[in-house]
């Protein structure tokens, strides 16, 4: 009988994997809690989902009653002004994330490559929704000034009644907006940082990829 | 037209009550067939262990989140390790903590066997030892491909899991073996 060096090979490594998958079956046992905290935090995940989800539908419905009431009854051009502008705020915004979310809901396999490219795509999009973000602020600071100035004349006795006040408002409104900017750019910074990890990620998966096709 | 829209309305509360509690049986019971696989996997994505107890749980949780949406398209392994890893590689991008390399090892989460033998018991934890801290230091896709191998999936299965052939899968099982055999040398 001949000594076939290649099924030896091939010997030598399924005993190798058999001591590895051992090895591997005794490294850990889930804690003995272990399912009565996964309920918990279930049990608590899904109060949270739903106690969102109210809040939410609260915060749309309560913002349309009152742009409705604010339209419909004796409202100052000001007050009107403000009512459709939080009105169109929200719905740009709204409108603005579902277009930039396309092709993210889900991914295109149930593979982890899949996963990653999506993933990556969702990352993109938030970057994207940071940018437009940026100019809707600006865009909305545009239209309160405006507004402001518009209505000046109904302004005017208040902020002469109340010079304080309104200066007080003034500088607070002139701390925040680069409070604001370094907040956006702390999280757009984060959102290129975690896009350039799963780049890195898919990079390695396709890497292995060409060197199979180059091989093979 | 209002009883029946009542009568409607309440077996359609009836239905989701039941198709909860059957999807909570489904979840216990995958637990308890694969509670012990997703450990290991938090194994290879994190080496502390409070950390990986955590892993462990977001994983358990995500498997909840998806059951709903398993149609059986592939097996309930592949469809419970292709979670598992893609909560590892979420895992993986949000750790900020250091590596801890095999004292936290020491602290493994088993009872200490007091049966005789104690040499081969301790050439036993040392060599197991040796294999997770190999794993653990592999490259992302070299670590999934191993762990599903020592899963004992199918080349098929892991296809699956990972989106590729099963040529590419064999290809890669090699390189990744080759890969672990090496680092094992190394991490002696």
């Amino acid at each position: 009988m001949t000594n076939n060096p290649m099924t030896n090979k091939a010997m030598t490594n399924d005993r190798e994997l058999d001591a590895w998958r051992e090895q591997w079956s005794s490294v850990a046992r889930p804690s003995p809690d272990f399912r009565r905290q996964v309920q918990k935090t279930i049990h608590a995940q899904h109060r949270r989902f739903w106690l969102g989800n109210l809040l939410a539908a609260a915060a749309l419905v309560g913002t349309v009653i009152l742009t409705v009431y604010q339209l419909s009854h004796q409202a100052s051009r000001l007050e009107k002004g403000r009512a459709i502008g939080v009105f169109v705020l929200l719905f740009v915004a709204v409108t603005c994330r579902l277009w930039l979310m396309r092709g993210t809901w889900r991914a295109e396999t149930r593979s982890i490559r899949a996963f990653v490219e999506l993933w990556r795509r969702r990352v993109l999009a938030q970057i994207r929704g940071l940018q437009i973000g940026t100019y809707i602020a600006i865009g909305w600071l545009v239209f309160c000034a405006m507004l402001a100035a518009a209505n000046w004349a109904a302004i005017r006795p208040e902020v002469v009644a109340h010079p304080t006040a309104y200066v007080a408002m003034m500088l607070s409104i002139l701390l925040m907006l680069p409070v604001i900017w370094l907040g956006l750019m702390w999280l757009r910074r984060r959102k290129v940082r975690e896009l350039n990890e799963v780049t890195r990620l898919l990079e390695e998966t396709e890497t292995m990829n060409d060197c199979q096709e180059t091989t093979g | 037209m209002s009883i029946r829209s009542t009568d409607s309305f309440a077996s359609r509360v009836t239905l989701v009550k039941e198709t909860r509690r059957e999807l909570e049986q489904q979840f216990e019971r995958i637990l308890g067939e694969h509670g012990a696989a997703i450990s290991r996997l938090a194994y290879s994505y994190e080496t502390v262990a409070g950390i990986r107890e955590e892993l462990t749980q977001e994983i358990a949780l995500a498997i909840w989140q998806a059951l709903p949406h398993f149609r059986g398209e592939c097996s309930e392994r592949t469809f419970i390790f292709r979670i598992a890893h893609n909560r590892g590689l979420t895992h993986v991008r949000r750790r900020r903590a250091p590596q801890q390399s095999l004292d936290e090892l020491e602290e493994a989460d088993e009872p200490v066997d007091t049966r005789p033998h104690l040499d081969e018991q301790l050439a036993k934890t040392n060599q197991r030892e040796r294999l997770v801290s190999a794993v653990q230091s592999l490259p992302i896709a070299q670590k999934q491909m191993i762990v599903l191998m020592l899963e004992s999936l199918s080349h098929a299965e892991i296809g699956e899991v990972l989106g590729i052939t099963e040529n590419n899968v064999a290809v890669r099982l090699t390189r990744a073996r080759k890969a672990l055999r090496e680092t094992m040398g190394v991490t002696l």
